[in-house]
C-alpha cells in the first residue's frame, strides 16, 4: 500500500483544489447543483481513498462531510454561509491531516473534535425535523455467537429467472455455500424445457441445500448478498437431536428428490421432528443412562455376514438385468399402462441398487479423526505450525478398503509433516505462509475414487532422490531417467528419503510398503511434486460396485458402455471432420482436446455413417473425445467380468447384458486415456 | 486463458492499487478513467469482469452499467462497484443498473479478489 500512498497524496490534493473552487462558487451561487455534486464527488473520493490507505482521520472527517453534502443534494439541506465557512475550515484541516494522520499535535487535535461536532450538529438539526426516530433492535449484542459445534441449515434458493442479466452465476454461489461446510446439493432442473423452447438468458434451475457448517446464518446470508432481490431464499437452522443420524436424513432426501419430490422445508421440519421424537422415545424406553444411550447408538447397526450381502447384491443385479428387459418389452408393446409400471419398476430399482450398494459402504469422515490427532501430536513434537483440512471426507468407500488405507495414510502424512512441511522459519524466509498445510482430500472420478494427500511444504528434490537411490545401488550411474521416473524411484523397497532418519518417518517403513498396500486393495499410488510448493500423492481406488450408470453408445452393430459419471459431454461431427483432424485434434467450445476414433483403434473396416458422436469424458484433469457412430442414450449396467482369455486387454473392463439379451462391452475411460494419449505421443514423437 | 478484468475508476491511486492486485493475481488488466473513456475497450474485446466506481466525471458509473448492459457481447459479464456503506440506495440503484454485485470502500486486496471470485470462475 505504501507505493500507493503518495499517489493519493497527490490526488487528495488536486481534489482539494477542486473542492475550494467549487466552495468559492458555491458561496457565490447556493443555489447551483453542478458545483454541490463536484463537492459532494471530491468528499467521497477523500473518504474512500483516505480509507484505503490508511488515513483514518479524513476518513472519519470526510465521512460527516460527505453525508452533509449528500443532504445538501437531496434537498434536506440549505447551503448556508455556515456551511461555507465549516467547509473552508473542513479543507484547511483535512491538509493538515494529509501531512500527518497519524501524529497530530494538541492543537489540530482540538481543532478535529471541534470542527467534526460542529459537522455533526448541523447534520443532526437536519435530521432530528426530517427523520423518524430509528428504533434500534439490531443491537450487536443480538448477533448470535459463534457456534462451537456444526449446525445444520436448510437453504432454498431460487433465482429469479432473469438473474442472469445481472451477470450473476448462481452456481459460483452453490459452490460458495459449499465451500462454507459439509454440504449436500440438490439441483432441480425439471423445469428446463426442451431444446426448442429454451431461452438461453433464462435460469430454470433452483436449488436446495443442507449445510453443515460453523459458520452463523448471518454469514450464509452474506453469501447471498449480491441477489437476495433477485431469488427466493429460505435459509433455515434444523434442529437435528443427537439422536437423529444425519444419514438417515440424506438418505430420505434422496429418495423424495429421486421421487421428484420439491424438499419443501416444512415437509423437511416434520420429519425431523417426527423421527427424533421416534428416536428419543427409543432410547427413553431404553434408559436414561448416559453410558448406556451410547451402546443403544452402535447397536443402531447390526452384523450381517457378507456372504448374505453378496447374494444380496447379486439378486439386485438380476433384477436390472431383467428389468431392463421389461423396458424394452414395454416401449415395444407401447401400452400406456405397462410404461408407466416399467417406468416406476425402473426408478424402484435404481433406489433398491443404490441402498444395496450403500450398506458395505462407510465415509472416509470415520478415519479423520485420528490423522487430526496425528498432526496434532507430531506437529507440537516437530516444533511446526501445521492446519490439517480435509475435503469431501463424506466421500465413501467400502469398509475394508477403508480399513485397509488408515496405516498407509498414516504413513504418507508422517511424511509430510515431518520431511514436506518446513519449520516457520524456513516458511517465513521462503516467503510462505509460516502455518504449513496438509490436505486431505477424497472424490469420486469416473469408476474410482481419490484420495489426495497434499502438503504446501518444500517439495520433493529430484536430485537428492537419485543420488540416495544411487548411494543404494538401486540406479546406475549412467542412466538417464525423467523427472516422472526419478520421482517413482521413492517407491522403490530398500530406498529411504530421510537425509537424516528422523524417529517419526524414518522408522524403516518406506514408502515401497506404502504402495504395496495400496496395490492390495487393488489401488494404484502417484506422487506429485514441485519445488517449494508443496507435494500431492494421489491414491485411486476401485469402486467395488458391480453396477453402474453408463452411457450406452454405438460402434458398427456393437453395443459399448462409457461409466457415465466419467461422460462430461457428447457432441456431433462430420465424419469428414473427424478423419481429417489434424494431430487427432477438435475443436470443442472453448479448446482443442485429444480424441481417440474408435473405429480406428477397434480395427473396424466398414462404411461409417456421415454424422458421428464425440463422447468427451472427463478423468481427473484430463478431458479426451472419444468418437462413437451413435449415443443410444443412459443404461444402467450390470457388470460382469470378461473372464481369463480377455485379461491382456486394457480398455475394456467388463461386459453388461441390454435388455434384449445382447452384450455390450463396458470401456474403462482411464485406460483408454492413458493407452491412447500413449499413442498419439508416440506417434509425434 | 488469463481472465481479463476492466477498471473503471477516476481515481489514480485506487486504479493502481486495484491493478496492482489483479496483476499479482494473474489477471489481465484494461482501464478506463470514467464510463466514456472505458467504452472505448467495448468494443469485441474479451472482458470476463468490469470493476467500476460509481461517481465519476462525464460518464457516471450507473450509466457506464447501463452501457454495457445494452451491448449484445457484454450482456451477461459480470460487474462490480465500487461503494461506501452508506449508500444504500446507490447499490440499488446500481443492481437496478444492471451490476452484479458491490466492493465496499476501503477494501484489502483480499477482499477485492474475494469479490471478484464471488461472480467470476
Amino acid at each position: 500500500m505504501e507505493q500507493f500512498k503518495s499517489k493519493f497524496i497527490e490526488e487528495a490534493l488536486d481534489l482539494i483544489q477542486d473542492l475550494e473552487k467549487s466552495s468559492l462558487e458555491l458561496s457565490a451561487d447556493p443555489m447551483n447543483k453542478k458545483h454541490i455534486e463536484v463537492i459532494f464527488r471530491a468528499m467521497h473520493s477523500l473518504k474512500g481513498g483516505s480509507a484505503m490507505f490508511g488515513f483514518n482521520k479524513i476518513d472519519a472527517f470526510t465521512h460527516q462531510l460527505e453525508a452533509a453534502y449528500d443532504m445538501v443534494r437531496a434537498g434536506k439541506l440549505m447551503v448556508s454561509d455556515e456551511l461555507i465557512d465549516l467547509t473552508f475550515k473542513s479543507i484547511d484541516h483535512i491538509k493538515v491531516l494529509l501531512s500527518d494522520d497519524d501524529n497530530l499535535s494538541q492543537n489540530s487535535l482540538r481543532n478535529h473534535d471541534f470542527l467534526l461536532n460542529e459537522i455533526r450538529q448541523i447534520i443532526n438539526i437536519e435530521k432530528k425535523n426530517s427523520d423518524t426516530p430509528t428504533t434500534s433492535n439490531n443491537s450487536a449484542s443480538d448477533a448470535p455467537l459463534a457456534p462451537e459445534k456444526p449446525k445444520h441449515y436448510y437453504i432454498q434458493f431460487i433465482p429469479k429467472p432473469d438473474i442472469f442479466k445481472n451477470g450473476t452465476n448462481p452456481i459460483l454461489i452453490v459452490n460458495e455455500l459449499a465451500c462454507m461446510g459439509t454440504a449436500k446439493v440438490y439441483t432441480f432442473t425439471s423445469e428446463i424445457p426442451e431444446l426448442e423452447k429454451l431461452n438461453v438468458l433464462t435460469c430454470y434451475t433452483h436449488w436446495v441445500i443442507l449445510l453443515s457448517t460453523l459458520s452463523t446464518i448471518d454469514e450464509i446470508r452474506d453469501v447471498f448478498i449480491f441477489v437476495d432481490l433477485d431469488c427466493e431464499l429460505v435459509i433455515k437452522e434444523i434442529e437435528v437431536l443427537d439422536s437423529l443420524k444425519n444419514g438417515q436424513l440424506f438418505q430420505m432426501l434422496d429418495n423424495s428428490f429421486s421421487n421428484g419430490e420439491k424438499l419443501e422445508l416444512e415437509g423437511i421440519e416434520k420429519w425431523v421432528q417426527e423421527t427424533s421424537k421416534q428416536n428419543q422415545s427409543g432410547n427413553e424406553l431404553a434408559a436414561a443412562d448416559s453410558t448406556y444411550k451410547k451402546t443403544e447408538q452402535s447397536i443402531s447397526s447390526i452384523r450381517v455376514s457378507s456372504d448374505k450381502l453378496d447374494e444380496l447384491i447379486n439378486l439386485v443385479s438380476e433384477l436390472v438385468t431383467r428389468q431392463a428387459g421389461l423396458s424394452l418389452i414395454s416401449e415395444s408393446i407401447n401400452n400406456k399402462d405397462l410404461i408407466t409400471i416399467a417406468e416406476d419398476i425402473e426408478k424402484i430399482s435404481r433406489r433398491l441398487r443404490d441402498n444395496t450398494f450403500g450398506i458395505r459402504l462407510i465415509p472416509v469422515e470415520n478415519m479423520v479423526t485420528r490423522f487430526q490427532r496425528l498432526v496434532r501430536e507430531l506437529s507440537h513434537e516437530l516444533n511446526k505450525d501445521i492446519a490439517f483440512q480435509t475435503e469431501g471426507t463424506e466421500t465413501e468407500l467400502d469398509k475394508s478398503i477403508i480399513e485397509g488405507l488408515i496405516d498407509p495414510l498414516m504413513h504418507i502424512i508422517r511424511n509430510s509433516i515431518d520431511h514436506g512441511i518446513e519449520t516457520t522459519e524456513e516458511r517465513k524466509k521462503s516467503g510462505k505462509a509460516a502455518k504449513g498445510k496438509i490436505l486431505l482430500k477424497a472424490f469420486y472420478s469416473g469408476a474410482n475414487v481419490y484420495i489426495q494427500v497434499s502438503d504446501d511444504g518444500k517439495g520433493i528434490d529430484t536430485r537428492s532422490v537419485f543420488k540416495h537411490a544411487l548411494k543404494k545401488g538401486l540406479v546406475k550411474e549412467d542412466v538417464e531417467l525423467s523427472e516422472k521416473e526419478l520421482l517413482n524411484l521413492i517407491f522403490l523397497p530398500g530406498f529411504t528419503t530421510a537425509e537424516n532418519i528422523t524417529k517419526v518417518s524414518g522408522r524403516g517403513v518406506g514408502m515401497d510398503v506404502v504402495k504395496r498396500k495400496i496395490s492390495d486393495l487393488r489401488g494404484e499410488v502417484s506422487l506429485q511434486t514441485k519445488k517449494n510448493e508443496g507435494t500431492t500423492i494421489t491414491i485411486k481406488l476401485p469402486l467395488t460396485l458391480s453396477i453402474i450408470d453408463g452411457l450406452l453408445v454405438k460402434i458398427n452393430h456393437v453395443f459399448y458402455v462409457i461409466p457415465l459419471a466419467s461422460v462430461s459431454k457428447c457432441f456431433e461431427f462430420k465424419h469428414d471432420q473427424l478423419i481429417n483432424a489434424v494431430n487427432n485434434l477438435i475443436f470443442i467450445n472453448d479448446g482443442h482436446i485429444p480424441f481417440a476414433y474408435l473405429r480406428k483403434e477397434f480395427n473396424i473396416e466398414t462404411v461409417s455413417p456421415e454424422i458421428e458422436q464425440v463422447v468427451v469424458i472427463e478423468y481427473g484433469d484430463t478431458r479426451f473425445g472419444l468418437a462413437v457412430d451413435e449415443v443410444i442414450g443412459e443404461y444402467q449396467a450390470v457388470l460382469k467380468s470378461l473372464g481369463r482369455m480377455f485379461t491382456s486387454q486394457d480398455v475394456i473392463s467388463g461386459a453388461t447384458i441390454l435388455g434384449d439379451g445382447t452384450v455390450a462391452l463396458v470401456m474403462d475411460p482411464a485406460k483408454i486415456i492413458s493407452q491412447f494419449t500413449y499413442i498419439s505421443e508416440e506417434v509425434l514423437n | 486463458m488469463a481472465k481479463t478484468i476492466l477498471i473503471v475508476d477516476d481515481s489514480e491511486s485506487i486504479r493502481e492499487v486495484v491493478n496492482f492486485t489483479l496483476e499479482k493475481e494473474g489477471y489481465n488488466v484494461l482501464v478506463g478513467v470514467d464510463g466514456s473513456d472505458a467504452q472505448k475497450h467495448l468494443n469485441g474485446t474479451k472482458i470476463d469482469l468490469i470493476i467500476t466506481d460509481l461517481h465519476m466525471p462525464v460518464m457516471d458509473g450507473i450509466e457506464f452499467i447501463k452501457a454495457v448492459r445494452v451491448n449484445e457481447i457484454y450482456k451477461m459479464i459480470p460487474i462490480l462497484f465500487l461503494t461506501t456503506e452508506s449508500q444504500n440506495e446507490k447499490k440499488m440503484e446500481a443492481k437496478e443498473a444492471g451490476a452484479t454485485g458491490w466492493i465496499i470502500k476501503p477494501f484489502l486486496p483480499a477482499k477485492l479478489i474475494a469479490a471478484i471470485q464471488k461472480v467470476m470462475i
